[in-house]
């Protein structure tokens, strides 16, 4: 367990923000951690699930971001997937 | 004893020049101060500035517009016109003073530089002035907001803000630093006396002091004409100096440095005269758009004088021109919701009234962020405000140390990915906001290398603790100090301040 820091995007929202996760969390946990800084604040609140996109690749709910291939500074997008 | 004109003594007298004997011309104009060798000493002489004056008239217009202005100020203090200004209008001021104020006095550093390794005696005797100028300017615009210290305590961060880490700050004075504190005497001139002043303040500075008449503050209006006319005379040491590098064969560097600060300059006009020109100006008072006078003033001006010389319009013209409709809404946005972390009231400047300006001047803002906009409106009326505070940074871009903003470009179709645009030098990894940006960085990299943005001395433990209380302190900001809602959210409930619906 190490703490990774990242550059995140929730997709609707204006900006990236800096965020710290840790490098076993699930990438659904990652989004959720994204997403706080902008859902409810800028972007509206959806019921649709929030997933993540790391160099391209979307990632399953349960993939882990350590072992996805994130490394210190690399950008995620999070999106709404309606 | 007849006096003579001024045309008959003004050259010889103004081109003094030394034949050095003891030391090498190198020696004396050291090219790391200088920059200026790349065209020879001869070719210097032909540098002649448009405008002239001599030193007995340049202290008497001087000790005139001092009169004035000093004399103005000193019957406005006793009044109540401060109090009486719109709330966004006071944010404007405050902004200026705390962001422009030590620029100005630094400035006199690189005016200094130009008057003491520019290569043309010309050259020299005009910086000379250009120092006093802006010695000048830093001194009034410090003044100026002294006298507001009684109604408006954070008037005093036209002395503290360069003081502190403040992220504006941490934007303005990598700017400044680049432009003219760490720069060469011809670099100077090129990209502040000609790309800045020439391409955007100068006329800044006169829509400005309009504007401040417009609502009431001739005070402020008084100041800003005063020093309007001074950077009029010294912007025209970047004519000359462009010149003579394009007339010995050296436009393209001309270019590169062009290319490079006219950027660094819209990135900081976007934020300060942006977010001044379409949210915090009271409504009554806009007279333009700040894309419209982007377009009127500055892309004419640079199209019509920049052209003039045979230069070409920057690179990154069209990513210049696609930005004007969204880049410094989004920063807006952000400005506002880091509120805190500013030293003045940022305005929101989007009541109903307001929204609907906002949507004509940038057919598609409610689409793209007036969105945004509804999501915060809701959570002010439902006495949400922590949803409208942030809980961590935006990423900083490594070059003009503002946000990345480039999610919102997604949002106008401007660019298709929002991930920053990344540059890897010994070691470490460079974020930017921009290609431009990042250009920039890549061109000198030993310029630029070792430099922490605001996001990188969170990431790397200089703020403890790591959280907004922790940076509120880094930044310098007690709670008196930081920035609230100018309107006092009166525009979620569909009025300005002053009551207007």
């Amino acid at each position: 367990m190490a703490l990774l820091p990242l550059s995140g995007t929730f997709i609707g929202d204006v900006t990236t923000v800096g965020i710290v996760v840790d490098d076993q969390d699930t990438a659904e946990v990652v989004g959720q951690k994204i997403a706080h800084h902008s859902v409810g604040r800028r972007v509206a609140a959806s019921s649709a699930p929030i997933r993540v996109r790391l160099g391209g690749r979307v990632l399953e709910q349960d993939e882990i971001i350590g072992q996805a291939g994130a490394a210190p500074y690399d950008h995620v997008e999070a999106f709404f997937d309606e | 004893m007849p006096k003579l004109s001024r045309s008959d003594w003004y050259d010889l007298s103004r081109d003094t020049n030394w034949n050095l004997r003891y030391v090498t011309e190198e020696d004396a104009f050291p090219e790391q101060l200088s920059g200026t060798h790349r065209v020879g000493k001869q070719a210097w002489e032909a540098w002649d500035e448009p405008y002239k004056v001599s030193y007995r008239e340049y202290v008497h217009n001087q000790v005139t517009k001092d009169t004035t202005t000093y004399s103005l100020k000193n019957a406005i203090s006793r009044s109540k016109v401060f109090e009486q200004l719109d709330p966004g209008w006071k944010s404007v001021i405050l902004a200026h003073y705390g962001a422009i104020t030590m620029p100005e006095y630094l400035a006199s550093i690189g005016e200094a530089r130009m008057g003491r390794f520019g290569r043309a005696a010309a050259w020299r005797n005009t910086a000379t002035f250009g120092t006093l100028d802006e010695v000048r300017h830093g001194q009034i615009q410090a003044f100026f907001p002294y006298g507001l210290l009684p109604k408006e305590p954070r008037g005093d961060w036209a002395l503290k803000a360069f003081h502190t880490n403040n992220w504006i700050i941490l934007a303005v004075r990598h700017l400044f630093d680049d432009m003219f504190v760490a720069n060469d005497a011809l670099s100077v001139a090129i990209q502040l006396t000609f790309t800045l002043e020439t391409g955007f303040t100068n006329l800044q500075f006169l829509g400005m002091a309009a504007d401040a008449i417009d609502v009431g503050d001739l005070e402020f209006g008084a100041l800003i004409s005063s020093i309007q006319t001074d950077e009029a005379r010294h912007a025209q040491q970047g004519e000359p100096t462009i010149k003579v590098l394009i007339d010995n064969g050296h436009k393209e560097y001309g270019q590169f440095l062009i290319d490079h600060m006219f950027w660094r300059s819209w990135r900081a006009f976007a934020l300060l005269t942006g977010l001044s020109m379409d949210y915090y100006t009271p409504l009554e008072a806009r007279k333009m758009s700040f894309k419209e006078f982007i377009q009127d003033w500055v892309v004419k001006q640079f199209a019509e004088q920049f052209r003039d010389y045979g230069l070409d319009f920057p690179w990154y013209w069209d990513e210049f021109i696609n930005e004007l409709d969204w880049y410094h809404h989004a920063i807006h946005t952000i400005i506002w919701n880091y509120r805190p972390s500013v030293w003045w009231n940022p305005d929101a400047g989007v009541s109903p009234a307001e929204r609907e300006w906002l949507e004509e001047k940038y057919p598609g803002w409610n689409r793209v962020f007036g969105k945004h906009w509804d999501v915060l409106t809701q959570n002010v009326r439902d006495g949400k405000l922590a949803e409208t505070y942030p809980e961590t940074l935006p990423v900083a871009c490594n070059i003009c140390q503002l946000p990345v903003v480039r999610a919102a470009g997604l949002l106008v179709g401007a660019n298709t990915d929002p991930a920053p645009p990344r540059y890897e030098h010994e070691g470490r990894v460079y974020q930017f906001c921009s290609e431009p940006c990042k250009w920039i960085f890549t061109q000198r990299p030993d310029r630029f290398a070792g430099h922490k943005s605001i996001t990188d001395r969170l990431w790397t433990g200089d703020i403890q603790p790591p959280n907004i209380g922790g940076l509120l302190a880094y930044m310098g900001l007690s709670e008196p100090e930081q920035g609230t809602d100018a309107d006092n959210y009166a525009w979620a409930y569909g009025t300005t301040a002053n009551g207007k619906r």
